[in-house]
């Protein structure tokens, strides 16, 4: 299982958007915060989410102790099971 | 969270040393229209070394103010040998990373976009042109460093803070400071000790009404 999760503010928004576009990632609400989770990794491209780096680099509020981000970079952000 | 009372009012004064009290001047009254709101002229008393000075304030706004501290008869090597990097205050050789060097600034706030580009082209009319302008996460902020090599920031709100920003600011808070109370704190620690909390707390989390 891998779980992020991104506070909802009006800058992550899309971050969230761009993650359920993955039939294979389920996108819910725990309070103030999407959680994005799913069987196997979740990879979100920067450009589709449309986010200028400041917002990119600082949009993941936490990972799940069974995950791990792998890749957090100017092209997508990657986190998967581990 | 804590429980105490809020009681203080933002900024009286935050003082710097300068060893050019006119550049200092022309960069914050003449350049930026800060107006010079108090000044204390001392003789130097208490310990014997102590020089005569000038401390000298300017209005940053809000009625929170900029000092500076102008010692008679000193010059920078007061304070050390010249040094690669840094201000007139602190100074650092070349080896240590630019991130550290430029950590300590003052920011001072604007009500908007309007105002922000008009500190710029006061600025940019000036010797200490804006070195950078800057889109962060939720705040736009301009650059430049003063006279005395101290950085000055000036930034407006993009947006208001929102109540679930101040929630995360102390999940934040809470998860590095048991981060740091282990052995080798990291980004990934805070993180997987961060979903911890959001998972305990964030689900029962009620922003507080206006």
């Amino acid at each position: 299982m891998t779980t992020l999760y991104v506070l909802d503010i009006p800058e992550n928004t899309a971050v969230a958007k761009v993650a359920a576009e993955d039939a294979a990632v389920t996108v819910g609400q725990i309070g103030p915060y999407f959680e994005i989770s799913a069987a196997g990794p979740i990879v979100i491209d920067r450009r589709a989410t449309g986010c200028r780096h400041a917002v990119w680099y600082s949009c993941v509020a936490g990972v799940a102790r069974d995950s791990r981000i792998t890749q957090h970079d100017k092209n997508a952000l990657r986190v998967e099971p581990g | 969270m804590s429980d105490l009372d809020h009681r203080v009012r933002g900024v009286d004064h935050v003082a710097f040393p300068t060893f050019d009290p006119a550049a200092t001047v022309r960069f914050y009254r003449d350049v930026l229209g800060f107006p010079v709101v108090h000044s204390i002229c001392a003789a130097g008393w208490g310990p014997a070394d102590h020089p005569d000075f000038i401390h000298f304030f300017f209005d940053i706004g809000n009625d929170d103010r900029i000092a500076f501290f102008y010692y008679f008869g000193t010059t920078p090597e007061v304070g050390g040998g010249p040094g690669a990097k840094g201000d007139v205050y602190a100074r650092f050789d070349a080896a240590v990373p630019d991130y550290f060097v430029g950590s300590r600034h003052l920011a001072i706030h604007v009500d908007d976009e309007d105002d922000l580009l008009e500190y710029r082209r006061r600025l940019d009319a000036s010797n200490w042109p804006v070195e950078m302008q800057v889109k962060h996460e939720t705040i736009e902020s301009i650059y430049t460093h003063d006279p005395n090599g101290y950085m000055v920031e000036l930034t407006r709100a993009m947006r208001p803070v929102t109540p679930q920003e101040d929630l995360d600011a102390n999940l934040t808070i809470d998860a590095l400071l048991d981060v740091v109370a282990e052995p080798d704190p990291s980004f990934g620690k805070l993180l997987a000790r961060k979903a911890e909390l959001i998972v305990a707390r964030a689900a029962g989390w009620a922003p507080v009404a206006p």
